[in-house]
């Protein structure tokens, strides 16, 4: 606790490090708003759940961009409930476009930008036929190599930019607006025969990110990891690779592998419940008698080294013969 | 004088002996007749009737007509008649020469007293050799052959003249004949009236049995009372309102279709009897009543009295359909009036939406954290000019240049934002009971989502709604509606509404409104199957919504979603607060809503962006706060940081001084003596 370290750090930069300040001013922004409502059970404990909630990562549900967009925390908390709440979507192999895709990200957030869809939408697509249907796994994971690492991005961008009109390496590269993305790519018949850009020349420009940004980036390791594995590549073909890295997923934290992807068994224990709520149904789905046996205090097994290891799952207040104990005391 | 009763023309004219003739114009085709004994002379002095028609010397066993001779002359080619004495005396004025199978008309000679000359049923071809007759009154040429009328203009006196079942194909040169009283032309070629405009005496005019196709230019015929027009081809009538004597037309077996073509007959008064019959309109079923109707002077038609019974009936059928032809064309002018209206809507609805669109292109550049984009103001709104409401507040169908709002049996329509005004209206509780369904055409969703709860209080039987150009773009939409009291139907029209395009519109739709145990989405039934799809969709969404949200967003998000219906009720004017906790009740039982769904909500746009001007006003609030308490702590950090550095010298400090000061025991003995006695 008491380490060097963190006292070597002057004070706002230490809090600003941990986004300690973010959160504190949400938690008394959210205190005002519902002040009324508050009062009758304390303060201490709105506190209590508040921070309860960040832990757990759901207090990102149903905020406003802003929030979400604030801290990487947050990001991930994101990533992670739009793939809980929308993993049977997936599941049932419909492919969607990329509007509906967004107004899925909308019904948990109704401010996200259409902007930031339209992005990961091109990563999947390689900016081609915007209009085409993608499926659920590879939307999720463009998604979010664009929504976490958006600013890295532009930056890499820039980079890539000014490698292929051939500019002075040596020039301060500043993370440009978004706008950057958006400008016209010099026809790659006229810049060079091959395609994209030499990959090693490329990972030298990056080099400089990993210093001077205060945005989270990707492991370097890991991005180096990519780039050698290619002689040449393009600025999509760069992002595709970084959305289908196994490293960098498990690096971010918050989805599981690929390959788990719609495995969720805790989750779908709930759906099988709440199917057989639907009024009038015959036979139930069939349900995994195993699931049942599972004790909920298990954390899963699915491979997802969510930091914030304990993992309890809220006792949904309608289910009865629950033998387990929370630590935190429900409503 | 000739009487003006005429019957047919036989031979029995000469038994009149009372002086005058009786004369009767025929009105159907002769029979054949079969005898014309016609025996003047009793004292059968027969002279052989030498005739000797140059072009007729064939086998003649005919009878004769007068006793006449026929000479034929040397001179001219015309035979010669010649009659004996005591037959001029007796019958001076009259001369029968029926079938007499002459082929011209002999020349008369010393018969300047005749005033009837008959010459039925002859092979006549010209009339000729009449022209001395001046005195006659009466010609008779039925029956023959005469292709053209004339060698007439000496006659002066005729009055009647019988030219039926003849070959005449154009009436002609009758200018001198201006007494004539009868004109029978029946049974010609005829296929136009004309020349006839000076026989201002005519009483009886026979077309019958020609070829017109019309009727017209009976103008100057100021006396005719009967006019024969059977059996022809004609389609319409004109000029019949120019007789101001007219009591008798016929116009049977002819081609009229239409009371229009006949309508000059209406303007007549003098009509008394008309026959239709075998005509086309006779067919018809409004006939009877709408020739009663249009000429109430009628005593006859098609040869039947009139009674008072069908005069009656007449008029009512003809009121009916007169209120008839004025209710449609009241509906067709309200219809067109709200074409136009709906017409005028839409165009303005696609110029906002147009509108919308470059305003998108134009922010596309900018980088924005709030994407909601606000629909602009239309500038100038369209100066609507208010038409009066049909009929009472009730009738339901207001037009208005920007928005049109009916009520059609069970069905509510509204076109326009404008109309959602109209929701605030006096609605009987009939009216709005009856309504079922309401659909809502070129208007914003969010402005309808404003106004559902007024629907729900004022329509509370509107189970089925339908949503067309209400620019309905993201799923979050469709939880709005979760707060209507109950919708068996729904029906989301492509056009206007993107959202339809998602695949999983449908579904989101029944997860979200399970509530409602939907019947029907845009006509189809919602099967056991898509109830399970959709909860198997979506069903984790509200899981976690509803659960793993912390409680006190919970309590916030439903709170909010009531703070909102409040205010949505207690805008809309003349409501008592005691009906604003009822319904807050009412809403809570009846709801029956998933309470793990209630957290999915819809703001509107303008209350989002409202929302997060408050949002962004605590959030510097907050900041700023915090600062504070960040300097405080921080500041109590440094100093207790410095503290701690600087204690371990301060200890050893005060320890020296207290080590120095008691170093001479005794010194220090007397000095806290001293202090002692001080302080007392």
């Amino acid at each position: 606790m008491l380490s060097p370290e963190r006292l070597a750090l002057p004070d706002y930069e230490y809090l600003a490090q941990r986004h300690v300040l973010t959160y504190m001013e949400d938690a008394v922004c959210q205190l005002l708003e519902n002040k009324e409502d508050i009062n009758q059970y304390g303060i201490a404990r709105f506190f209590t759940e508040y921070f309860n909630s960040v832990c757990q990562g759901t207090h990102v549900l149903f905020r406003e961009f802003s929030f979400i967009q604030a801290t990487p925390h947050n990001r991930a908390s994101f990533l992670r409930a739009f793939w809980r709440c929308f993993r049977t979507v997936g599941k049932n192999g419909d492919l969607l476009t990329m509007k509906e895709y967004h107004c899925l990200l909308q019904l948990l957030c109704p401010d996200f930008p259409l902007e930031l869809t339209q992005k990961a939408a091109r990563i999947v697509l390689m900016d081609d036929a915007m209009d085409c249907l993608m499926s659920f796994s590879d939307f999720l994971f463009a998604f979010q190599i664009q929504f976490y690492y958006s600013e890295f991005l532009e930056s890499v961008a820039a980079i890539y930019q000014d490698l292929l009109s051939g500019k002075n390496p040596n020039t301060v590269i500043v993370p440009t607006s978004s706008s950057g993305q958006h400008r016209q790519r010099p026809a790659l018949g006229e810049a060079s025969l091959l395609e994209g850009v030499e990959a090693s020349l490329f990972y030298q420009r990056l080099e400089n990110l990993w210093d001077r940004h205060k945005y989270s980036c990707p492991p370097p390791a890991l991005v180096k990891e990519v780039l050698s594995n290619v002689q040449r590549l393009t600025f999509y073909g760069f992002l595709v690779a970084l959305s289908r890295h196994h490293g960098i997923n498990q690096a971010l934290g918050a989805l599981p592998d690929k390959g788990d992807l719609m495995h969720d068994p805790a989750m779908d224990e709930e759906l099988e419940r709440l199917l057989a709520q639907v009024p009038g149904l015959v036979n139930s789905v069939t349900a995994n008698p195993e699931a049942s046996y599972l004790s909920s205090r298990t954390p899963p097994r699915v491979a997802s080294p969510w930091r914030p290891l304990h993992h309890t799952r809220k006792v949904d207040a309608e289910s009865d013969g629950s033998t387990e104990e929370t630590d935190e005391s429900e409503t | 004088m000739i009487p003006g009763k005429y019957r047919s023309v036989s031979g029995r004219a000469a038994n009149n002996v009372n002086c005058g003739l009786h004369l009767v114009i025929q009105t159907s085709s002769l029979p054949e007749k079969s005898k014309v004994e016609f025996r003047l002379n009793k004292e059968t002095s027969s002279f052989p009737g030498r005739l000797l028609q140059h072009d007729l010397e064939r086998n003649y066993s005919s009878r004769q007509g007068d006793h006449v001779n026929l000479v034929s002359s040397s001179m001219s080619s015309f035979p010669i008649l010649q009659r004996s004495s005591e037959e001029k005396i007796l019958y001076s004025d009259r001369l029968t020469l029926e079938r007499q199978k002459l082929t011209v008309c002999p020349i008369i000679d010393g018969e300047e007293h005749l005033r009837l000359l008959n010459f039925q049923h002859n092979f006549i071809t010209r009339i000729q050799n009449i022209s001395n007759l001046q005195r006659l009154i009466f010609l008779d040429l039925y029956d023959n052959q005469i292709e053209e009328i004339s060698g007439l203009s000496t006659l002066r006196s005729l009055r009647v003249l019988l030219l039926g079942k003849n070959r005449i194909r154009k009436i002609s040169n009758l200018e001198t004949l201006k007494s004539l009283d009868v004109l029978d032309l029946h049974g010609n070629q005829i296929t136009k009236i004309e020349n006839v405009n000076h026989l201002c005496d005519l009483r009886v005019l026979n077309l019958a049995r020609n070829l017109l196709g019309h009727v017209d230019n009976l103008k100057g015929l100021d006396s005719l009372a009967e006019l024969n027009l059977r059996h022809n081809q004609i389609t319409f009538v004109r000029d019949v309102d120019n007789l101001p004597c007219l009591q008798r037309l016929f116009l049977s077996f002819n081609n009229i279709s239409s009371f229009d073509s006949v309508s000059c007959l209406a303007e007549s008064t003098s009509l008394s009897d008309i026959s239709f019959d075998g005509n086309p309109i006779a067919q018809e079923s409004w006939y009877k009543h709408t020739v009663l109707q249009n000429m109430t002077q009628l005593r006859q038609l098609d040869m039947k009295r009139v009674t008072e019974e069908e005069r009656r009936m007449a008029s009512v059928v003809a009121k009916k359909e007169e209120e008839k032809k004025r209710e449609s064309h009241k509906q067709s002018l309200l219809k067109e009036k709200k074409r136009l209206t709906i017409n005028n809507v839409a165009r303005k609805w696609d110029l906002q939406q147009n509108r919308v669109v470059n305003t998108l292109t134009s922010q596309d550049g900018k980088d924005s954290d709030s994407p909601s984009q606000d629909t602009p103001q239309i500038e100038g709104s369209a100066v609507s000019t208010f038409t009066e409401e049909t009929g009472s507040v009730d009738s339901g169908l207001t037009v208005t240049d920007t928005h049109l709002v009916e009520v059609d049996g069970d069905t509510l329509s509204l076109y326009g934002s404008g109309a959602l005004e109209s929701l605030d209206r006096n609605w009987s509780a009939q009216t709005a009971g009856m309504v079922t369904t309401v659909s809502f055409t070129f208007i914003e969703f969010d402005e309808i989502v404003q106004v559902l709860p007024k629907l729900k209080l004022k329509f509370p039987n509107s189970l089925h709604l339908k949503f067309k150009e209400t620019n309905l773009v993201m799923l979050q939409q469709f939880n709005a509606l979760a707060q209507l009291r109950r919708v068996d139907q729904l029906t989301i029209d492509p056009q206007g509404n993107p959202v339809v395009n998602f695949t999983l519109w449908k579904y989101y739709v029944l997860f979200r409104l399970s509530h409602f145990s939907m019947q029907k989405i845009n006509g189809t039934e919602v099967t056991q199957n898509d109830m399970i799809m959709a909860e198997r969709l979506f069903g984790i969404l509200a899981h976690v919504a509803s659960s793993e949200l912390p409680p006190y967003r919970m309590i916030s998000i439903l709170g909010d979603a009531r703070k909102k219906q409040f205010r949505y009720l207690l805008e809309t004017k003349g409501k008592k607060p005691g009906i604003i906790s009822e319904e807050n009740n009412d809403s809570r039982r009846l709801t029956g809503e998933n309470t793990n769904r209630a957290t999915l909500n819809y703001t509107t746009r303008e209350f989002y962006n409202e929302k997060l001007e408050e949002i962004k006003e605590k959030n510097k609030f907050c900041k700023m706060y915090i600062e504070d308490l960040v300097k405080e702590a921080t500041e109590i950090n440094m100093k207790n940081e410095a503290l701690h550095k600087l204690w371990p010298q301060m200890f050893i400090e005060l320890v020296r001084d207290a080590v120095i000061e008691i170093r001479n025991k005794n010194s220090y003995m007397k000095l806290c003596l001293q202090q002692i006695t001080d302080q007392k």
